[in-house]
Order: C-alpha cells, then sequence, then structure tokens
C-alpha cells in the first residue's frame, strides 16, 4: 500500500480554499466562494483566511500571481496544491462509495 | 477621553474596549497604555487582531481584505503589532476570526514577537554584567554614584549646582543596567504568558 501524504485529511476550510483557487482570486473573492462552493455553510472571517493564506503560501499549495489590483493579492493553485486536492478528492470518495455500501448491506 | 489600560489578554481587552463602546465611546488613538476615546453613535463590536508587517504593501492587502469583509481598521499601523478592527457593516462575520485555532494564533505572534526582542536584547544584558553596570551595592547606596569631588561637603548654591547636574549620569550609572535587564524580564514573562495562553486556546 503507498504510504499516505502526512498533509492528509485537509481541513474543510483549506479544502474550499483550494478548490476556490483553481481559478486566480483575491482574498474577498476567495471568502465569497468559500461560502458559496459549501452551500453558505463555511463562513470564514477575514483574520482566519488571513492566516490561512499564509500557511498554504508557505506549504507551496498555492501562489501569488500578478495582478492589476494595487490593493488586493491575487493567488492561485500550485500543481502540488492541485494533487493534495485530488488525493484528498480520492479519500473522501472512497469514504463516500464504502459508507453507502455498507449502509445499504446493513438495511 | 483618555483612559489607562493594560492588558495581556485580548479577549479581556476586547470585552473592555466593547463597554467602551456601549457607553459610546469608539477607541480612536491608542499610545503606551493610554487608550484615546471620543464620543460616537452606533459603534459596532470592536476586535483585535495582533500583526507586524515588513513591507507596506503585504500591510495594505491585509486591511483592504478586512475592509472587503466589513472590518475597517481604526487604531494600528505596519509596526504596532496589536490592530484594532471596528465591524462596519451588518453583513461582516461576528468576529475577525472563525475558528479557535487562528484566534488563538494571535498569542502565538505576540510571543514569538516578544522572545525576537529579548533575543536582540540578550547579548547587550549579559555585557552589562559583566562591565558591572548592574551592581546592586550602588543601587543601594545611591551618594557612591556621584563622582564629583568633595559633592557632599558642598552646602547652599553649589551643592545643588553640582548635585543637579550630576544626577542624570548618576541615574543612568547605576540604574540603567537594571532598568534593561528588568525589561528583559518582562519579555520574558510577556513571551510565556503569551505562550501559556495559545496553548491553553487551542486544546479541544
Amino acid at each position: 500500500m503507498m504510504k499516505r501524504n502526512k498533509s492528509l485529511p485537509l481541513t474543510e476550510t483549506v479544502y474550499y480554499i483550494l478548490l476556490s483557487l483553481l481559478e486566480p482570486a483575491h482574498g474577498y473573492l476567495i471568502l465569497q466562494k468559500v461560502e458559496e462552493l459549501s452551500d453558505g455553510e463555511v463562513r470564514m472571517a477575514a483574520g482566519t483566511l488571513y492566516g490561512a493564506i499564509e500557511n498554504l503560501l508557505k506549504l507551496n499549495y498555492i501562489h501569488q500571481v500578478d495582478s492589476s489590483d494595487k490593493r488586493r493579492k491575487v493567488y492561485e493553485i500550485t500543481d502540488l496544491g492541485r494533487d493534495i486536492l485530488k488525493l484528498d478528492f480520492r479519500r473522501m470518495q472512497h469514504m463516500v462509495s464504502i459508507t453507502e455500501k455498507q449502509l445499504s448491506d446493513k438495511e | 477621553m483618555y483612559s489607562f489600560g493594560f492588558f495581556l489578554d485580548f479577549e479581556k481587552e476586547e470585552r473592555w474596549l466593547n463597554k467602551m463602546g456601549k457607553r459610546g465611546y469608539l477607541l480612536v488613538d491608542k499610545q503606551v497604555g493610554i487608550y484615546h476615546f471620543r464620543k460616537s453613535e452606533n459603534i459596532m463590536n470592536i476586535k483585535i487582531d495582533y500583526r507586524n508587517f515588513s513591507k507596506k504593501s503585504d500591510y495594505e492587502d491585509y486591511l483592504t481584505l478586512f475592509e472587503d469583509g466589513g472590518w475597517k481598521r481604526i487604531v494600528g499601523s505596519m509596526k504596532s503589532g496589536v490592530q484594532y478592527f471596528q465591524r462596519v457593516n451588518h453583513e461582516a462575520t461576528d468576529d475577525i476570526f472563525s475558528d479557535e485555532i487562528s484566534k488563538a494564533s494571535r498569542y502565538q505572534r505576540l510571543y514569538r514577537k516578544h522572545l525576537t526582542l529579548l533575543s536582540s536584547f540578550l547579548p547587550f544584558l549579559v555585557v552589562l554584567f559583566m562591565s558591572g553596570a548592574i551592581n546592586v551595592e550602588s543601587m543601594l547606596n545611591p551618594k557612591s554614584l556621584y563622582y564629583t569631588p568633595g559633592l557632599w561637603e558642598a552646602t547652599g548654591f553649589s551643592f545643588w549646582r553640582a548635585f543637579l547636574f550630576e544626577t542624570p549620569f548618576a541615574l543612568a550609572r547605576g540604574y540603567l543596567g537594571p532598568f534593561l535587564a528588568l525589561l528583559a524580564l518582562l519579555y520574558i514573562l510577556l513571551s510565556i504568558k503569551g505562550l501559556m495562553k495559545y496553548h491553553k486556546r487551542i486544546k479541544p
């Protein structure tokens, strides 16, 4: 069995941030996208997002891209970030399918 | 209105500022423990972050993100550490943090800052000790800090002139070292306090 990546599982907020950065976005846009992608379930505050961005930059899951907006930095997911996102997606996909199976077998 | 305050706990400070807000006083400035309030109407929630910035563009990006999110900075600067925000939009989140870990990380940044200050201080302090600038004996006997010959035998005007002239030097001679040592001790205590608060708060 392949050794599991140490950064998995991602937290819900990190997962949604990475998902929203498949396209370039600045901070506030990330907040809006996360809320929208999670059906309004995940409402991040500015201070929490700022720390999360700092952390994801350090991990090299996202990087800063050029933008015309001088006051707002714009970010995008990196190849590494995309790989991690996919790994976590597959992890959850397995959980969903195995849960479905177990539940229907037991009923 | 001016008021003195000293807090090691962001939550307590926030509660105090919001209590002042309910009474109609909005924080407009803060200088070394002196809080400056001004009468204002409809004051909304005030929250505190702790961050220092080395680049102006970083600070601007940070402030813009908060502003977009409905939180306006009321007091703070690039190097001030503490950043005070007021909620200015009813759509905004209730707090500037939406989880406990990021809320506690303020304390982590605070103690790291104090540790950095301390470590830049320490070599200086060692030199002071080695050179005998911290001398308990002379602290207890301040007369020995005055070097003017015959000072204590002089009287009247000539005494006061010499005495007042030398006093700043005597104070520096005898108490600058201990003062810096005390400051270093304060940084150590502040770091430990911050570290403890951080760990207490990240525990589930």
